[in-house]
């Protein structure tokens, strides 16, 4: 009896092997779904002499690896550098940002060193560990032969970067203080988001295309996101751009704050593919952008991507990511959807916008209609909000508070097959609000509708496929230029059944049973040792 | 009682399958992070934890099966012993942490919540047969007509396909992020290494929309081109594409 149950035992195990191999490729999948940003790393190794070798060797590595972008001759002019915001460097002029030296001389090798081995995230500019340290440093050493300032400035002038405070909440407090003294939001906007209106006027009225880094975002900053990072960056600006130096401007130690307090104000991508609606028992959903109910329901930001699947393409999107909550109740879910902008400027057809998509039904399988705007195999249900713009042609308009915006359901097969549904079958309403550089958009709909063809009805407990676009009129998005997200879930929660608790209380005694009966039959029968 | 033996094995059993759900929960995510250079913990994913510890178990039973005496030892374990107290002591705690156990795994498994799916997919799909036949025209040309070609074929490629498979062919584009269903690094040895070359002038061309359903067409945003490229442009990115990944195509198996 007992050699029965060894060789069942040994079936078994073999059956879990296998059963782990399967598994094993489909981790491999999930794993693949995380997403990683870069980061500015600041270790740097002792470098090579820099004889006429290394920059010849460093020209042949530029030639092959860097000149697309940053152009032949150095100019930031290369072949391909059309479809990109911002512009790969000229390192013919002294335009680096990325520096510990003072504002207006060049960088050290170091400092190139660095940016070049941790690339510069939410650019064109790759990362480039992935070239051995040696052709990293040869590749500067031939950078610097492009302008002149390297030879001639001599040794460059640091700036000292020692000392520290530590982090505590009256350093972040006084930060905070000398971010509005320092006028540091006149650019980055009262709460850090990128909307100072002296970034807006430079935009519209001069039209340089600055912005003004959304502090907001940690993955965002250029010369990477610690404390130290952070202190170096504010007392060495960056060149020829408007963040300027404030070695000068401010002491030693109201940099440590300053820094501080960016820091605080900067926040993580929580990320996740599954976007959970919380059930609101017994209310009615929130129709308002900043109720409190919204606090109940778990955000979820996800990144977006210019949309350059179909032309006409925008290569150089201004949205980047968006947060989204979902609540729901017996009859309607809401969704609260939230995206950084610096202006909420409008024009007649450029129109900060926002859609969220469904396929007209929830698929039974895996398959669904295709993520960008559905395919002749399967209709998309999308809902559209739209900032308000009602004034006559031509004119441009920051769309005023009092006014929601207009909201709208739409069907599509394709980028040009798209209808607008008629007035009977509009179920969805929508109001936006925008305040300090944030668009708060919340839409609202029946979980069931009378055009079930149509339209996508919910339920609850389901995994329902949804995808997301932006528009940003300010960066004259219209049409099949907005920025896009692919297909993510909405889950309408089951709540908890009470039920589960008698479950578990069967469960619990009947392993008890089951265990007891086990020992008194082996206390009844002990194992035999077989000779 | 037949055995006289005071073992502890079936305590060191359960002692490794919990040494092992410690190794995967907490110790595991680090290995990892630093076996792969990434610069956050990987967690286990869950439905590989769940089989790794199933097979955990299993290896321990089965090594508590391999000989009768092991056997006998094992179970002898739950059979009443005036032995010292530290036995009768992990007795008691084995009896009552198992209903507790099998009570605690109902309770997870019932409660309601829904994990993502996983979406698998196949990657290289057939060739459709109007595209088997189909030759690089600037494969016979003399080697600096070649050499142009591939230049300006990653001319081309950082143009159009940069933003999502990266300057590097590696996948890392800065749009490569808002993509679930990553774009290909073309540098990994299992992608277009692995492929002859007009299969990827067939997917360049078609895109996603030319995919069958087994390689879930509705989550790539690979685009189809044939509206924007021309056929010359398509072999020379090709060309230009494998150079810069430092990658070969497949050769093509002689017709006989
Ligand atoms: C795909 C295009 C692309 C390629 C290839 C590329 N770069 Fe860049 N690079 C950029 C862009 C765009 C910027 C500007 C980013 C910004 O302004 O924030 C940049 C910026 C830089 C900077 C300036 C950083 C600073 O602090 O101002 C350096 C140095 C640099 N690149 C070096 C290199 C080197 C060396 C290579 C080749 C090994 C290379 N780049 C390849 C696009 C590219
Ligand atoms: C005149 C406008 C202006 C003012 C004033 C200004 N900044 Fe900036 N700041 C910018 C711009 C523009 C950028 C983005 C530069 C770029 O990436 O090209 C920036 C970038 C930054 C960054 C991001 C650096 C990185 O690593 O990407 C930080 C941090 C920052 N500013 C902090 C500050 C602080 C603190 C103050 C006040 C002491 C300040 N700025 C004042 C315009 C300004
Ligand atoms: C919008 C992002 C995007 C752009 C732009 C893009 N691709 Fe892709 N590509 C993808 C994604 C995502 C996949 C993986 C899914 C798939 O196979 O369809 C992919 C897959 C591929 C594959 C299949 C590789 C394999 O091993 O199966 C090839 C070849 C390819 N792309 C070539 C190109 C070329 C060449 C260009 C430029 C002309 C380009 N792609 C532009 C997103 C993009």
């Amino acid at each position: 009896m007992i050699k029965a149950f060894k060789k069942g035992l040994i079936g078994f195990g073999l059956l879990g092997v296998c059963a782990a191999g399967i598994s094993g490729i489909a981790a491999v999948e999930e794993a693949q779904a995380s997403h990683l940003f870069r980061t500015y790393k600041r270790e740097t190794p002792p470098k090579p002499p820099e004889t006429p070798e290394a920059i010849a060797e460093g020209k042949k590595i530029y030639e092959k690896r860097c000149w697309y972008c940053h152009g032949i001759e150095g100019g930031g002019d290369g072949p391909a550098a059309r479809t990109m915001f911002p512009k790969p460097r000229n390192f013919t002029r002294n335009e680096y940002k990325v520096r510990s030296t003072t504002f207006g001389s060049v960088p050290t090798d170091e400092d190139l060193f660095r940016i070049i081995t941790s690339g510069i995230e939410g650019t064109a500019m790759p990362f480039w560990y992935t070239i051995s340290e040696k052709e990293r440093w040869q590749v500067l050493y031939y950078l610097k032969t492009f302008n002149n300032q390297f030879k001639e400035s001599g040794a460059a002038k640091m700036v000292s970067l020692g000392g520290g405070i530590p982090s505590s909440p009256e350093s972040i407090q006084r930060g905070k203080e000398l971010f509005k003294e320092t006028k540091c939001f006149e650019c980055h906007g009262e709460d850090g988001r990128g909307n100072g209106p002296l970034t807006v006027a430079l935009q519209t009225e001069w039209d340089m295309p600055y912005r003004a880094r959304d502090l907001t975002k940690s993955w965002l900053f250029k010369g990477g996101n610690t404390i130290e990072d952070i202190y170096r960056t504010v007392s060495t600006g960056f060149n020829e751009t408007p963040m300027g130096s404030y070695l000068e401007k401010l002491s030693d130690e109201d940099r440590w704050h300053i820094a501080h307090y960016v820091k605080s104000i900067s926040k993580d991508m929580t990320s996740d593919v599954v976007i959970k609606a919380t059930l609101l028992e017994t209310e009615e959903l929130p129709t308002d952008t900043s109720d409190e109910n919204w606090s109940k329901a778990a955000v979820i930001e996800i990144p977006l991507s210019g949309q350059i699947i179909a032309s006409p393409r925008l290569w150089t999107p201004s949205v980047d990511a968006l947060r989204i909550r979902a609540l729901y109740n017996e009859d309607e879910i809401a969704f609260l959807l939230e995206w950084d902008d610096s202006t909420n400027r409008q024009e007649d057809v450029f129109r900060d916008s926002v859609s969220v998509q469904f396929p007209t039904k929830i698929p039974d399988s895996l398959k669904k209609p295709y993520f960008a705007m559905g395919d002749s195999g399967g209709a998309v249900n999308l809902w559209v909000w739209k900032a308000y713009w009602g004034e006559g042609f031509g004119s441009v308009i920051e769309a005023p508070e009092t006014e929601p915006g207009e909201a709208y359901e739409l069907n599509a097969k394709s980028f040009n097959k798209i209808s607008r549904q008629p007035p009977e079958s509009q179920n969805i309403t929508g109001t936006g609000v925008y305040q300090n550089g944030r668009w708060s958009v919340v839409i609202k709909r029946p979980l069931k509708t009378d055009d079930a063809k149509n339209d996508i009805q919910f339920e609850v407990g389901r995994l329902i496929p949804i995808a997301f676009a932006v528009w940003d009129g300010s960066n004259s998005d219209v049409g099949s230029q907005k920025s896009v997200s692919s297909w993510y879930y909405v889950n309408l929660e089951k709540q908890v059944p009470k039920t589960i608790f008698a479950y578990v209380l069967v469960a619990i005694i009947m392993g008890a049973s089951v265990e007891l009966w086990f020992i008194a039959r082996l206390r009844r029968f002990p194992p035999k040792e077989e000779e | 009682m037949v055995n006289k033996r005071r073992t502890y094995l079936m305590i060191w059993v359960i002692f490794a399958v919990i040494c092992l759900f410690l190794f995967l929960k907490y110790a595991s995510p680090k290995v990892f992070q630093i076996l792969m250079a990434k610069g956050h913990p990987m967690p286990t994913p869950s439905t590989l934890m769940m089989w790794y510890m199933i097979m955990g178990v299993l290896a321990g039973l089965v090594y508590a099966t391999t000989s009768n005496q092991k056997f006998v030892d094992f179970l002898s374990f739950l059979l009443p012993d005036r032995g010292p107290v530290i036995k009768s002591l992990l007795q008691k705690v084995l009896f009552v942490s198992f209903p507790v156990l099998v009570g605690w795994f109902v309770y997870s498994w019932s409660l309601p919540g829904a994990a993502s799916p996983v979406e698998l997919r196949i990657q290289h799909p057939t060739l459709p047969q109007n595209y088997e036949k189909l030759e690089n025209p600037f494969r016979h040309e003399d080697a600096e007509t070649q050499r142009l070609c591939i230049e300006e074929g990653k001319i081309l490629f950082q143009t159009y396909c940069r933003p999502c498979h990266g300057s590097k062919a590696d996948g890392n584009g800065p749009f490569a992020n808002a993509f679930r269903l990553r774009p290909i690094n073309f540098q990994d040895p299992g992608t277009i290494a692995t492929v002859v070359d007009n299969y990827l002038f067939w997917r360049i061309k078609e895109g996603a929309p030319g995919l069958p359903s087994e390689s879930t067409p509705w989550d790539s945003a690979m685009p189809s081109w044939k509206d924007d490229l021309k056929d010359d442009e398509i072999w020379k990115i090709i060309m230009g594409e494998y150079d810069t990944a430092g990658v070969m195509p497949r050769q093509r198996e002689k017709l006989e």
